[in-house]
């Protein structure tokens, strides 16, 4: 079942319409990945699915259900989201920071039960921090960080969880080691798992599905294969691409590009 | 775990504080025009003192420094949730005009119901507070409109504060001139802040208040804790941040006009108290709260202890000592936090 | 073809920049000089008008064939003028003081009133007059010249200082506490010496008090201000896109920076000595003048000086004569204006985030 998705999805903000008529699906179990160049509203596109930006038409589907009808704690209890460069008050503990996880599932005063306490440190386990878990977040590497926030996320015991750029401020280890605990999240919980993310030699790499957007619209979905393509590569940013397969994943990599040339934009608007 | 080890911390830091607060007053009880020294307040309030003891310990200092407990405790407190909802650690009753509301209230009850400020009638007493408390919240009010574009963002919310501020300012200086000297000067003296009420009655109209809003406000500490994550966050974790985050305002705004009802207009308290209890506990509201609070009352009972007493027998309202003390702290704050 | 286009493409921006420097040069002159002329109308009409009404030519003869057995003339010399000419001058002082303050600190928010540079000097000037009531209206400027310094430093120093840089709000909420604490320390004195009452009077600001020594002094400072002022405004322009975007270009910044704090603490000084702490001109001005004439301070400067003159002189009218006879302090009618525009700035300030 399509865990998530969106029928005729209009989004702006004021005046201006950033996303047009989308509809896509979201699969349960797999991993999806949103890419495209700056602009083409993935970032808000995944603020919508997770309800935080409401869409001018259309709808979101979660589960089934119109998104905006349920309550939010609700949704909280289903659906985790990460956004964009968190920010954590500062001299909270990495165990704190997961605590808040437990926020959908908690009243009034918020006094941790022995079952939030497991799934805290469950949380924290699965993502390595066990041991760190009295640390300050913000005395952390980029990505101790991230596996940080991520805990949390975990923490909500969600199936489904959004990112927003989760790698984007990482250097390439850290990048690497976030993305392989997403994966692990997804082989072996079988959460599904959505993010919005630059790399496309990454987005290729870990994605089940992925989704290239420009301005606004889906060019093109499909496995990595179907879009990490040198067509749809020139469709949505406009460069001359070369795609090679990675020798050690089998997935495809863009190996090198260039900007189009100006006679070949044209030739590309034209054909539009 | 790490839990119990802040909770044993909690209960050390709150015990010292309320020790030094204790201390406090004794020493303070023993300056001034009439001193009782320390034996002589254990005396008096067991009923073996002086009846000028007893007279001066409980009918005159004793309200006053429930009061300044009160008060000090109160604007830490709405401090506290004002710097939590804004995501701003700068924010506080005074600096974003809700002050100033509750102050241009009290004086247009005075000057219009009152005539005088020279005492308040029975039904003044109970009826000023409420009168604050409307002045406070229209100024809440009038930030939260003027501060909405599509939402509530932390800079233009204090930007918008200090706007306000500076909007019932002149419209108090405007009200000022239209009175008689004798109103003017106690106004002027109320409004920078001066603990005037000092008698039963008056502690007793506004004590109820703070007895149900502070530990309200405690009780809401995990919200202040995910509302201080961001709204994004927040809504993400389930968070009716629009509503939550209207019902923290508004206990904010309650205390911080009841505490100018009862103290006038005091700046700052609720900034550097917040940031103190922030740097000691760290940033869970269910640690900086109740800790704010004690040291709110703890710096508001020193400022009224040093302005009664350094240039006596001039008073130096306790709002100005508050405001002397915590300025500079204020602006070293400002220049190390990002 | 192609680079056929691109020549004519290029060509044609060079004209339009031609024609659009031009265009500006003229709206600009063309600004300064119907403000002049504007000034001089208002500072007529505000002279004549008042709790007994004078005519224009009148006002004329008063000042260039003064006769002074004629009452009317006795008037306008000794009360009306000077209040009129200390209204602009303290105007164009403020304004071109929140103009510079604007830019060195790239903040939209920023200006003597709610930097505290005014509650400085007010300070200062509290100080002296309590504790040398003999002081001389120069001796007051000195006092006055010195309060403004040391907020000024104060504000220059944490724009320096803080970790991060400052963002316009961190600016405007330190500003809050100088201008707090000042007031604070000045409020206590002013008890104490129970001369609270001529104070607050005083404090918000009014030009009725204003005497030919003060004009004499306010004329001489805001003179040599506004002329460096505006030899600096290169600098100043330059300093407004950035600091280091200003190293990167070859500027002294440093140099710029203390010749535009000596600048402000004298004219601010000098304003606040003759007429008290008046807000919101140096705020409000400054962004009407980058309205009209865009973002080069060496024409930002003189234009607000001029309108800054306009404004106060027709605040200060609009005060004598809203509650006639009694004087309502200016700074009320400043604020009246001031404030919701102030309260519109802070609107868009915070989704430029």
């Amino acid at each position: 079942m399509d865990i998530l998705s969106t029928e005729h999805l209009k989004i702006g903000y004021e005046e201006k319409i950033i996303v047009h008529d989308l509809n896509i699906q979201i699969q349960s179990g797999k991993i999806t990945t949103i890419i495209g160049p700056n602009g083409c509203g993935k970032s808000t596109l995944l603020k919508t699915l997770a309800r935080i930006h409401k869409a001018k038409e259309g709808f979101v589907y979660l589960e089934g259900e119109q998104i905006h009808k349920i309550p939010t704690k609700k949704i909280a209890q289903r659906m985790a989201v990460l956004p964009q460069s968190p920010e954590a008050p500062s001299g909270l503990t990495i165990f704190d920071l997961a605590s808040y996880g437990r926020s959908p599932h908690q009243k009034g005063f918020a006094r941790l039960t022995e079952k939030d306490k497991e799934v805290i440190n469950w949380a924290l386990d699965v993502t390595g921090l066990t041991e760190l878990k009295n640390q300050e977040v913000d005395t952390l590497s980029g990505g101790q960080r991230q596996r940080a926030w991520i805990a949390m996320a975990i923490a909500q015991e969600t199936n489904l969880l959004l990112l927003d750029e989760p790698t984007t401020y990482l250097d390439m280890a850290h990048q690497l080691e976030v993305l392989q605990l997403l994966k692990k999240l997804n082989e072996e919980e079988g959460r599904t798992i959505v993010m919005v993310i630059h790399d496309l030699n990454h987005a290729a790499r870990f994605s089940d599905h992925m989704i290239a957007m420009k301005s606004g619209k889906l060019i093109k979905e499909g496995t990595a294969e179907e879009v990490m393509t040198e067509e749809v590569l020139k469709e949505v940013f406009q460069i001359d691409a070369v795609v090679v397969k990675d020798p050690r994943t089998n997935k495809p990599a863009c190996l090198s590009y260039e900007l189009l040339k100006n006679q070949e934009k044209k030739e590309l608007i034209l054909a539009k | 775990m790490k839990i119990n080890t802040k909770q044993r911390k909690l209960v050390k830091i709150l015990s010292i504080m309320v020790l030094l607060v204790i201390l406090l007053l004794l020493i303070s009880l023993n300056l001034g025009v009439v001193k009782i020294s320390p034996m002589n307040v254990f005396q008096t309030l067991i009923g073996n003192g002086t009846p000028k003891d007893q007279f001066v310990l409980l009918e005159l200092r004793l309200p006053r420094m429930v009061l300044a407990i009160l008060i000090g405790a109160g604007l830490a407190v709405s401090g506290s949730i004002l710097q939590a909802i804004s995501k701003n650690d700068l924010a506080e009753p005074g600096i974003i005009g809700i002050n100033a509301g509750a102050g241009f209230a009290v004086v247009l009850f005075i000057f219009t119901f009152q005539g005088t400020m020279t005492g308040l009638s029975a039904l003044g007493i109970w009826l000023l507070p409420i009168f604050a408390f409307l002045g406070a919240l229209t100024a809440a009010a009038l930030i939260y409109i003027l501060a909405w574009k599509k939402g509530i963002n932390p800079i233009r919310l204090v930007l918008v504060g200090i706007g306000v501020n500076s909007g019932f300012g002149a419209a108090i200086t405007i009200m000022q001139i239209k009175m008689n000297p004798q109103d003017f000067m106690k106004a002027a003296v109320w409004l920078s802040g001066d603990i005037w009420g000092t008698n039963w009655n008056f502690v007793i109209a506004i004590l109820p208040w703070f007895i149900l809003l502070i530990p309200y406000a405690i009780w809401k500490s995990h919200t202040l804790n995910i509302l201080s994550l961001g709204d994004q966050l927040a809504i993400g974790l389930g968070t009716s941040v629009e509503r939550e985050r209207l019902k923290v305002l508004l206990v904010a705004v309650a205390i911080a006009g009841f505490c100018v009802a009862a103290g006038g207009g005091i700046s700052f308290l609720g900034l550097v108290a917040p940031h103190i209890a922030r740097k000691i506990m760290g940033p869970k509201h269910q640690l900086i709260l109740p800790v704010a609070a004690i040291i709110g009352s703890f710096i508001l009972l020193l400022s009224d202890a040093i302005g009664q007493n350094l240039l006596s027998p001039t008073q130096i309202s306790v709002g100005i000592v508050v405001a002397i003390i915590s300025a500079p702290y204020f602006i070293y704050l400002l220049m190390k936090t990002n | 073809m192609r680079e056929g286009n691109a020549i004519l493409v290029s060509r044609h921006l060079d004209t339009k920049n031609e024609n659009n420097k031009g265009r500006k040069l003229v709206r600009n002159s063309s600004l300064l000089v119907i403000s002049i002329i504007l000034l001089i109308l208002f500072i007529g009409m505000s002279i004549s008008v008042g709790a007994a009404n004078i005519k224009l030519s009148t006002v004329w003869k008063a000042v260039f064939q003064f006769n002074p057995n004629i009452q009317a003339h006795q008037i306008i010399q000794e009360i009306r003028l000077p209040r009129t000419l200390g209204a602009a001058l303290v105007g164009a002082a403020l304004a071109v003081s929140g103009a510079i303050l604007q830019g060195i600190t790239r903040n939209p928010l920023a200006s003597p009133s709610i930097l505290g540079v005014s509650d400085g000097a007010a300070f200062a000037l509290v100080i002296c007059l309590v504790y040398i009531p003999t002081a001389t209206m120069a001796e007051q400027s000195v006092a006055s010249f010195i309060g403004a310094g040391i907020a000024t430093a104060i504000i220059f120093g944490i724009s320096a200082l803080a970790k991060g840089g400052v963002s316009p709000a961190k600016l405007a909420l330190a500003g809050v506490a100088i201008s707090s604490l000042f007031r604070s320390i000045t409020t206590a004195i002013a008890l104490h010496y129970q001369v609270a009452e001529n104070m607050s009077f005083w404090y918000a600001g009014g030009l009725s008090k204003v005497n030919w020594q003060g004009v004499s002094i306010l004329s001489i400072v805001c003179v040599v201000g506004i002329v460096i002022a505006t030899m600096l405004a290169k600098g100043i322009t330059i300093l407004s896109l950035g600091e280091e975007v200003s190293k990167g270009l070859g500027q002294n910044t440093f140099f710029v920076k203390t010749m535009a704090f000596i600048i402000v603490l004298l004219l601010t000084g000098a304003a606040v000595s003759v007429a008290g702490p008046i807000g919101f001109i140096g705020l409000v001005i400054p962004h009407i003048t980058r309205f009209i004439v865009g973002s080069d301070y060496r024409w930002i400067i003189p234009a607000s000086a001029l309108l800054g003159a306009i404004l106060l002189v027709l605040s200060d009218s609009v005060a004598r004569l809203v509650n006639a006879p009694f004087e309502t302090p200016v700074g009320a009618i400043t604020a009246i204006i001031g404030v919701p525009f102030f309260l519109y700035l802070a609107r868009g300030e915070g989704s430029r985030r």
